[in-house]
């Protein structure tokens, strides 16, 4: 698949910058090294043991940008941040794409998880979806916030569906973002009438 | 260059004057060339006729209609019929493969067809037909600069679509040229 406009430079606050990209065969070791200092508590979350290497391995392996685009943010040859956009390519949710992401705590609260997460859903705009998903705990403020920036809002909330690291069980928040309005423009465009025509 | 007249047919819904502009804007405000469009179509949204006729010159442009056209592009098996006797003798034939199956044709025709629909299906928006085949008709015809026809593209679709549009651009362009390289 064409990946046109990476890697992208990201400024961040103090001087620093993230480059982010997609995710390549040779990442392995970076990403495995990513995932198994992120703090329990933020792997939690996460769908996959993470910290197992036959994990990563098969990431890197499998990389097939028409399922998932998986777009790395590095800091000095190190990944601070991992945003994937999962895609069904068949089906009746082919139209809805879904993201996930997580960040290295040091890099949290700058900026980073709302441009990675800009990035993804610019490019599912690109490949024509209608709608995004994204869950959230429902104590994990900031990153509800920032996919809000983007245009996502609160669209169900699953009562007690997580256990967090301390065993209790929270919310799990469903926002959806509904891209298809940016289409509607478009539709009109074609549309090939005039509104004042015949009168 | 010559005053090109170009005239570009399909039915509504399918962008047709949408790609008129688009060629006029490029040729005019991108390439430093003259252009005119006349517009026409049904009073129904979707599945009327309707055409986009073109004129792109070096010179001021007297008169906007096209008479002959020297590149004919069509969307519809409806435009087709249509507008091709109009078509001059050695004139240029785009047309959607899927849609238009041009026959009895004048031997110096020049005929170009591609899949406009499946490919803007493909990338996944039908909506963008009428940029693959823009593209298409910048790859063939080679009239217009494609840097002028990319800057025309990206300045006439709403924001957020670029992107898609852009890719819709370059696979018509790509298809045009290779077709061109091959003959």
């Amino acid at each position: 698949m064409d990946l046109e406009g990476y890697p992208k430079y990201l400024p961040l606050k103090g001087e620093e910058q993230v480059i982010i990209r997609p995710l390549k065969a040779t990442d392995e070791a970076g990403l495995l090294d990513f995932f198994s200092v992120l703090p329990e508590q933020d792997r939690l979350f996460l769908r996959e043991d993470v910290t197992r290497p036959e994990v990563i391995q098969g990431f890197v392996q499998n990389i097939d940008f028409d399922s998932v685009m998986p777009l790395l943010a590095e800091h000095e040859g190190k990944i601070v941040g991992d945003a994937t956009l999962h895609l069904t390519r068949h089906g009746w949710t082919r139209h809805v794409g879904q993201i996930r992401m997580v960040v290295a705590r040091k890099f949290q609260h700058r900026g980073l998880g709302t441009a990675m997460a800009r990035c993804l859903v610019r490019h599912a705009v690109s490949l024509g979806l209608d709608k995004l998903l994204a869950e959230v705990v429902d104590n994990q403020i900031a990153a509800k916030r920032a996919f809000e920036k983007l245009g996502f809002k609160q669209e169900a909330v699953l009562r007690n569906q997580v256990r967090d690291i301390h065993g209790v069980k929270r919310n799990l928040v469903i926002l959806s973002n509904d891209v298809s309005h940016i289409w509607e423009t478009m539709e009109a465009m074609v549309a090939d009438f005039s509104p004042t025509y015949g009168g | 260059m010559a005053k090109t007249e170009i005239r570009i047919g399909g039915l509504g819904g399918q962008g047709v004057i949408l790609s008129g502009i688009i060629i006029g804007k490029a040729a005019s405000i991108y390439d430093g060339k003259h252009s005119t469009l006349i517009q026409a179509f049904g009073p129904e949204a979707r599945g009327s006729a309707c055409s986009a006729q073109v004129m792109i010159d070096d010179n001021a442009i007297g008169y906007p209609y096209v008479k002959t056209p020297d590149i004919l592009v069509v969307m519809s098996s409806a435009a087709y019929t249509q507008f091709v006797p109009e078509l001059g003798d050695s004139g240029m034939l785009l047309y959607e493969e899927e849609l238009v199956d041009p026959k009895d044709l004048p031997a110096g025709v020049k005929t170009y067809g591609i899949p406009a629909t499946r490919i803007a299906e493909e990338l996944g928006r039908r909506l963008v037909l009428n940029i693959v085949m823009v593209g298409f008709f910048a790859g063939v015809t080679g009239i217009l600069s494609p840097k002028a026809v990319e800057k025309a593209v990206l300045a006439s679709v709403p924001r957020g679509t670029e992107d898609l549009n852009l890719k819709a651009f370059k696979r018509g362009f790509e298809h045009g040229e290779s077709l061109v390289k091959g003959n």
